[in-house]
């Protein structure tokens, strides 16, 4: 098997290029699936027999914890792979990825709050799901709190790295905390080697919504990184020939 | 929304809210560094 693909994508110019090339691409796709999700989970869904219409919050609910965990574990990754073998573009990935973590880890609290209020009767109890979700935002702040800290971006990356890759054991306690400890907060509907136990109608919706967001991320993920890799690159030659254009 | 609609309607204003600002940010910050990038080339050019 050819790596040839792999040490590309650690070219700035390259990466750049084709984020410009995928943007659009991403863009459009989150933008139609999220559409049709909006449309499905709020007009065609029927209501819940316990929780009414009140349930329809858990298609902005769960793909934006979804999201607070998924890009986590990708900036955690990306900052081993920087750490490891020494990658510009992948420091850069994880640097992108922070301010979107750090804001859909803030909407998964918000709208969980939203949620439990009619539910649970509280907009928040220090239970294990929620309060290891409030850890991640704090590592998620932390962590462009150090990043900004640091004039060098060379020990900025490193300092960061180290944070992002210890605070990764935060991502599994999130999923598993409803499992591992007794809490108010439901246990997950949907699974990859069980059973779903949530109903079709109510479940295509859902799976349309995570397949947006998580494009949409992708999306803007790919805006930010471009110009985390013009910010470093800026005193490179290939950078003269793209902002020219 | 059978009653649900105060609880629905911020969960979904939030959200859409987050969408906007994480596209006109990574737009602002990909705009500032182009154009940091073409100041820089500018002055490069100046001091030739």
């Amino acid at each position: 098997m050819t790596w040839t693909w792999f040490h590309r994508l650690g070219s700035p110019p390259y990466i750049y290029r084709l984020a410009g090339i995928l943007t659009p691409w991403f863009g459009w796709l989150a933008g139609v699936l999220l559409v049709g999700a909006l449309y499905d989970g709020l007009v065609i869904a029927p209501p819940d027999y316990q929780q009414g219409d009140g349930f329809r919050i858990m298609y902005v609910h769960v793909p934006t914890a979804w999201l607070s965990l998924m890009i986590y574990t990708w900036m955690a990754v990306a900052a081993a792979v920087g750490l490891i073998w020494r990658i510009k573009v992948a420091h850069a990935v994880a640097a992108a990825c922070a301010p979107i973590g750090a804001s859909f880890t803030a909407v998964a609290l918000l709208t969980g709050m939203l949620f439990g209020k009619p539910m649970w009767g509280t907009y928040w109890v220090w239970d294990p799901r929620l309060t290891s979700e409030l850890l991640l935002l704090f590592l998620y702040l932390g962590y462009m709190g150090l990043r900004s800290s640091f004039d060098d971006l060379q020990r900025a990356d490193r300092a960061s790295a180290v944070l992002a890759i210890v605070g990764v054991v935060n991502v599994p306690i999130v999923h598993f905390s409803v499992v591992w400890w007794n809490s108010l907060h439901q246990g997950s509907s949907l699974s990859l080697t069980g059973k779903d136990t949530i109903a079709t109608p109510m479940l295509i919706p859902l799976l349309l919504s995570m397949l947006g967001f998580t494009l949409y991320f992708v999306a803007v993920l790919l805006v930010r990184l471009r110009g985390e890799v013009l910010r470093r690159e800026r005193a490179a030659s290939w950078v003269a020939e793209v902002v020219a254009t | 929304m059978g009653g649900y609609a105060r609880f629905l309607w911020p969960a979904y204003g939030v959200t859409a809210l987050a969408v906007v600002l994480n596209i006109i940010w990574a737009r602002g910050l990909l705009r500032r560094a182009k154009s940091e990038a073409r100041r820089r080339i500018a002055m490069q050019g100046e001091t030739r």
